[in-house]
């Protein structure tokens, strides 16, 4: 069931060098033997996002170019930047701008719970998308995704999420976000391609992935996420009073 | 978890995180309704999402979509006017999306050679594209993205409006063009409320507008013209009034948007009626200092800086500290301590400055050699790449008549040359010696010097501008600066020493921060920092917009020039000239008494818009008759201006106020006509950056769709160009007509239509500068969507012109390849005249209201009224103890309501306040607060930071509407009601003081610049309960 490197990750909450490039490749393995997706082509790209925390500057560029890309109705986004001011004990106060979207898990949460199969993962690609003419509009899938990127479509009546723009990735093209990053923090690529600049930024950094405690193999990984923010991922009321001590822990500690 | 975290929710994405709930919480009480119990999508996969304007095959091929057109256009979402690609679906005639032009480095850090076919521009943003499509990544900001929404915002002015009830009463009916024309033209009884003058007969050129006083030139300075901001048309706007009508009276927005630290760099670069001003070279500097600007939070070139800095922070090799007095997207927590962030008492940066200099003057970290060049030639024998005036001697003799001036040749009696004068460009400035005064040479000069010199008329006491600075630098201790600005002594010299321990790879910068009471002077400081490390023109330091590639004077059209034009004569009406100039000084100065003038004049300020309105209410110096507002909104833009408002209201204040624009915002509420206007995508014009930029490049807009305004009877859509061709033909003006523009051969050309004027400056754009640019292909045309104006090109250009005009369009501009930025070490565009360590002209100037003088040099000073009364004894701490400050947020601005899309991510803005100040008066996070500022009061939600400065309060600009759709429209009998969501939070503006000093009523300014004073506002803060 669990790979030793799944325990790993979601043990520390970062994972180190090489690490994440072979644990996406090693979901895609478990994939193929049929546990959520159909198959795997591997000669084909599997599409993953770097978010390199660093560069993003929080003008939420992507949130819109979502918006108009995808014609996101008025009450939802597929994709945003929270802004944090993240207080720690003996450091100046600091922002975090933090880019959230679907995951597009290897393991997602959201595919089991579909009771009419609307929702899979593309064969080779690896995208999570949603047939809207078989989802019924249950909602289970928006329930059981720990990212909290899954809404029910009012127009539509349908589940809706980010797609990672399948419709322009089979153009030739790149998702609509990853476009028009201003501070260039959203990297988009094949992890298959050991040449890829994801999968490059895989090698070369320590990259973190959000809530690693539900073992999702999310294909979004972070450069730069500080772990109080790792289990950040829930909608919340505007103005919330703040959290006044430690924050859930969603990492075991070891 | 051995930390403790606060992790507080953040200020500017609440509502989006708000949007995410609120999709959670609707599909939790969703039942099994069955399958498409709601509408069908486009596709049962990629849902609403339009096909793809075109693709790319693996080897790189482009197969366009024939249904949309990819144009480069210009964004106006703000000031920066990136180059934009737009995406447009041809047959509805509708924009789908913005993202950026890869030509552009206003949108791309790793632009592309000019030279690039367009086909081959679309295909580097594919996966196939090098670095898998992203190193030449092009970019739209948030707000790039949204501004689209305003082409179809249902509340656009479509169709030329004339109030029915009183003015501002939002009450309209649709007028024809025509009779619109007819109507400002002629004048009459339009209103039912007596006689107004038209345009017509306002423009008298003989009379004197004010009848004692002909320094205030003829009666056409009556009419004054405010455009917001030069977005590319400014030139048809200036041939209208200036050129052609005659009137002197124009301005923008500057006096209100970040006015005072233009005024403060002008200072420094010797200019401060065009405040040239530069920016730290982002890519190559080791160390900045960002102070009163936020870069990637907001700024100009907001984009560019936002990406240069990400990149340089992360992968290059910047280390930078923004000291602002709430933390904002500028610094960033994952760059650890690459990126600081340093909160300051509102207004007292120069205080901060002022200490740093302090510490470089006593311990030596001043680039001498670099500012012991007294000239041009002094400093290119020594290798630097500018100069400065520290070396020169001033006259510091209050008994002098030319006291507080630069000492020249003729002042020590040195023999002038053949036919020049006294203080003119051959009388030298002089410089120390052992053998006294000298005039500057090509050599080094002394930096201090404080002594009698043998003047003509007797012994003059001089001191080197440097000297002047030192002493100001000294005057207060640390621990007073440390006191001031709030930040601990051993902060201010930590910074001062990192600062100057990089050479010249450190730069400062500010922007709107400065527009506090101590604005002017605190800008001037922080700008000095620059001058004392010599980082003008260097790679790493500080470097000048690399220039443009202008559209009106190019080898092929004179655009500039008016046959048989007018000059305008006459003193402005925003007082930024010497009261000396004027009658009333010299009747009182006979009278024995020259001060106190009746109001405030800024001989060393620009055009002032925030003064004009103080002047039009008072008369002072002279009354109007007629307001054009182009796209401007200072009615919502000025602090403390809701105070003179009502005057405005009256129509025998100001008898006519025509607005063009594209919609009805709040000061537009107010005209008497309003004329629609184009919006981005469906105008013309050519625009250079405002500055950030190291190369040439000249932006160009188009009409990418077919603008949605009525047309005029001859089928010409209704903007503010055609309005001011229509009425300078009916008024047979000048530089308008069948013969208005000449081109090379002196052959006259027609200007009756907009592209008259446009395509012939895409003419110029392609040819100036010693090069043309290569004609467009027919596959250019094809590819950018040039193809929509071929015959437009066609049939109005010569037939070797417009195909190099296309250039212009299919590439959205003119670029300088980005392998030209740097000569060597140095800037390749460098600025060309000396700073001004010491400037002669603040220097020796007096306060119309005190007669008294200011420094020339950088100083620390308090805030302060018009009559020089400090602000804290007049709204003492005590009672005021709270600083309000206005920021603005990446999304936001004064137009951005206009988007709808921006709304949902940030629905709202909140008093951020300090921690410390909350607790102090039992204040929690989403408690509802007022505050009370002696100007007036607003009311909203707080949020409690700890990235917020003691006793600071900070407010985002961009809410607070009461116009712009958030009020009722009633136009012919038909109310559209106003949408209480655009009418949500606060106007910081609305805590704006008027200056309680002054005897005929303005808003409170900067008593330097003019410009209007929003940071540092004295208050006071309740909890609601």
């Amino acid at each position: 069931m669990d790979s030793s490197r799944r325990q790993f990750l979601g043990s520390i909450g970062q994972v180190t060098i090489g690490a994440a490039a072979s644990i996406a490749g090693a979901n895609s393995a478990d994939a193929a033997s049929g546990s959520a997706t159909d198959a795997t082509n591997a000669t084909g790209p599997h599409w993953g996002m770097v978010i390199d925390l660093r560069k993003c500057i929080g003008c939420q560029a992507c949130t819109v170019a979502c918006i108009m890309e995808n014609d996101v109705p008025e009450d939802a986004l597929r994709t945003n930047v929270s802004v944090y001011e993240v207080v720690k004990e003996g450091r100046d106060p600091a922002m975090v701008m933090l880019p959230r979207l679907c995951n597009h898990c290897d393991e997602p949460p959201c595919i089991p719970v579909c009771p009419v199969g609307a929702t899979y993962k593309k064969e080779g690609t690896g995208e999570v998308l949603v047939d809207a003419s078989v989802c019924v509009g249950c909602a289970y899938c928006v329930q059981a995704c720990p990212y909290d990127a899954r809404f029910i479509n009012h127009e539509t009546q349908t589940a809706d999420k980010c797609t990672f723009c399948v419709h322009r990735t089979e153009a030739g093209l790149l998702p609509a976000c990853v476009e028009t990053c201003v501070g260039g923090a959203r990297i988009f690529g094949d992890l298959n391609d050991p040449e890829s600049t994801v999968s490059r930024l895989l090698a070369e950094n320590d990259v973190s992935v959000l809530r690693p405690e539900m073992h999702t193999a999310p294909n979004v990984y972070y450069i730069q996420l500080d772990e109080a923010l790792d289990g950040r991922v829930a909608g919340e009321a505007a103005y919330r009073p703040m959290v006044t001590d430690a924050p859930e822990s969603h990492g075991e500690s070891v | 978890m051995s930390t403790r975290r606060n992790v507080l929710k953040g200020a500017v994405a609440t509502g989006a995180l708000g949007a995410f709930a609120v999709g959670y919480s609707e599909t939790v009480k969703k039942v099994l309704r069955g399958k498409w119990s709601g509408e069908q999508p486009r596709k049962n996969v990629t849902g609403n999402a339009p096909d793809p304007e075109y693709r790319v095959t693996a080897d790189g091929q482009i197969e366009l979509n024939p249904e949309q057109a990819v144009s480069y256009a210009m964004c106006i979402g703000c000031t920066s006017m990136c180059g934009v690609r737009v995406r447009v679906d041809k047959a509805n005639n509708k924009v789908l999306r913005v993202s950026g032009n890869p030509y552009s480095p206003l949108s791309t850090n790793e632009f592309l050679p000019y030279e690039t076919p367009v086909r081959e521009s679309l295909a580097v943003l594919g996966q196939s594209g090098k670095g898998d499509g992203m190193l030449h990544r092009s970019t739209a900001c948030g707000r790039g993205n949204a501004v689209l929404e305003q082409l179809d915002n249902p509340r656009r002015v479509l169709k030329p409006l004339k109030r029915v009830g009183p003015r501002g009463s939002g009450q309209w009916e649709t007028i024809s063009f025509e009779q619109l024309v007819e109507e400002v033209v002629e004048g009459g009884d339009l209103f039912g409320e007596g006689k107004v003058a038209g345009l017509r007969e306002i423009r008298d050129l003989e009379t004197p507008i004010k009848a004692d006083a002909p320094e205030f030139g003829p009666r056409a300075n009556g009419v004054v013209m405010l455009s917001s901001v030069n977005d590319g048309r400014d030139n048809m706007n200036l041939r209208w009034l200036k050129k052609a009508y005659g009137s002197t009276n124009y301005a923008r927005h500057g006096s209100y948007c970040g006015g005072s630290y233009r005024s403060g760099s002008g200072a420094m670069f010797g200019n401060v009626k065009k405040m040239p001003h530069a920016k730290p070279d982002f890519e190559e500097a080791e160390f900045i200092i960002f102070i009163g600007t936020a870069p990637g939070n907001a700024g100009n070139p907001f984009k560019r800086i936002g990406a240069l800095v990400a990149e340089a922070r992360s992968s290059g090799k910047l280390d930078y500290v923004v000291i602002d007095p709430v933390l904002n997207n500028a610094q960033n927590g994952p760059s650890g301590d690459r990126s600081r962030w340093l909160p300051i008492i509102p207004g007292t940066d120069g205080a901060l400055a002022m200490g740093m200099m302090r510490w470089m003057f006593e311990n030596d970290r001043l680039n001498k050699t670099y500012l012991a060049q007294p000239s041009k030639a002094a400093a290119t024998a020594a290798g630097e790449a500018s100069w400065t005036n520290a070396t020169h001697l001033v006259i510091v003799d209050e008994n002098h008549p030319r006291m507080g001036k630069l000492l020249r040749g003729s002042d020590v009696g040195m023999k002038l040359a053949e036919g020049a004068k006294p203080y003119d460009d051959s009388d030298p400035y002089m410089v120390a010696s052992d053998k006294g005064p000298v005039p500057v040479g090509d050599g080094p000069a002394p930096l201090f010097f404080n002594a009698l010199v043998n003047g003509k008329d007797g012994p003059i006491a001089v001191k080197t501008g440097l000297t002047l600075l030192r002493e100001e630098a000294e005057r207060l201790s640390y621990e007073e600066y440390a006191a001031a600005c709030g930040i601990p002594v051993e902060t201010i010299t930590g910074l001062a020493k990192e600062f100057t321990s990089h050479g010249r790879k450190a730069a400062v910068n500010t922007h709107g921060g400065m527009m506090s009471g101590s604005g002017f002077y605190n800008a001037f400081a922080l700008m000095m920092l620059n001058t004392l490390i010599g980082n003008l023109n260097w790679k790493g330091g500080t470097i000048m917009l690399g220039g443009w590639y202008p559209d009106t004077n190019g080898p092929a059209y004179d655009l500039a020039k008016v046959v048989g034009g007018v000059k305008p004569k006459g003193l402005p009406l925003g007082r930024n000239v010497p009261y000396e100039k004027t009658s009333e000084f010299k009747a009182k100065q006979a009278a024995g008494k020259p001060f106190p003038a009746e109001g405030p004049w800024y001989p060393n300020a620009p055009g002032l818009a925030t003064e004009w309105f103080s002047s039009m209410i008072n008369g002072y110096p002279y009354n109007i008759e007629a307001l054009i507002l182009r796209n401007a909104n200072p009615i919502y833009g000025i602090a403390g201006i809701e105070h003179l408002v009502p005057k405005l209201k009256d129509p025998s204040v100001v008898p006519l106020i025509i607005s063009i624009d594209p919609f009805i915002n709040e000061s537009t509420a107010l005209a008497d006509y309003i004329v629609p206007d184009t919006v981005m995508y469906e105008s013309w014009g050519f625009a250079k950056p405002w500055n950030g930029v190291p190369t040439k490049i000249t932006t160009a807009r188009w009409p990418v769709v077919e603008p949605k305004v009525a047309k005029t009877k001859d089928g010409v859509p209704i903007d503010v160009d055609m309005f001011l061709i229509a009425t300078a033909k009916r008024m047979g003006l000048p530089g308008f007509g069948d013969a208005a523009i000449p081109d090379k051969d002196g052959i006259m050309h027609p200007l009756n239509r907009p592209e008259d004027f446009y395509l012939r400056g895409a003419v110029n754009v392609a040819t100036v500068g010693g090069s043309a640019v290569p004609d467009a292909s027919d596959d250019d045309l094809k590819v950018s969507g040039v193809e929509r104006i071929r015959d437009l090109l066609q049939g109005t250009l010569k037939p070797d012109e417009w195909r190099k005009a296309a250039t212009i369009f299919a590439k959205g501009g003119r670029y300088e390849n980005k392998d030209l930025s740097y000569k060597g070490e140095k800037s390749a565009h460098p600025y060309g005249k000396p700073m001004q360590v010491y400037n002669e002209g603040v220097g020796s100037a007096r306060s119309a209201l005190t007669g008294r003088r200011s420094p020339g040099v950088p100083t620390w000073r308090e805030a302060e009224f018009a009559d020089g009364s400090k602000v804290a004894d007049i709204y003492p701490l005590s009672e005021w103890p709270v600083k309000v400050i206005s920021f603005k947020s990446p999304l936001h601005n004064s137009y951005s309501v206009g988007a709808k899309s921006l709304l949902r991510i940030t629905a709202s803005n909140t008093v951020n306040m300090a921690r410390e100040l909350a607790e102090q008066h039992g204040i929690q996070n989403g408690d509802q607060v007022v505050l009370t500022s002696p100007g007036g009061s607003v009311q909203g939600v707080a949020v409690v930071r700890d990235g917020v400065a003691k006793n600071t309060v900070a407010i985002e600009h961009g809410f607070g509407h009461r116009a712009f759709g958030a009020s009722d429209i009633t136009i012919d009998g038909v109310t559209l009601a106003g949408d209480p969501r655009l009418a949500t939070g606060m106007l910081q503006n609305d805590l704006g003081l008027v200056d309680p000093t002054r005897s005929k009523p303005g808003v409170w300014v900067d008593p330097i610049s003019g410009a209007a004073v929003r940071q540092a506002l004295p208050a006071k803060i309740e909890k609601i309960a």
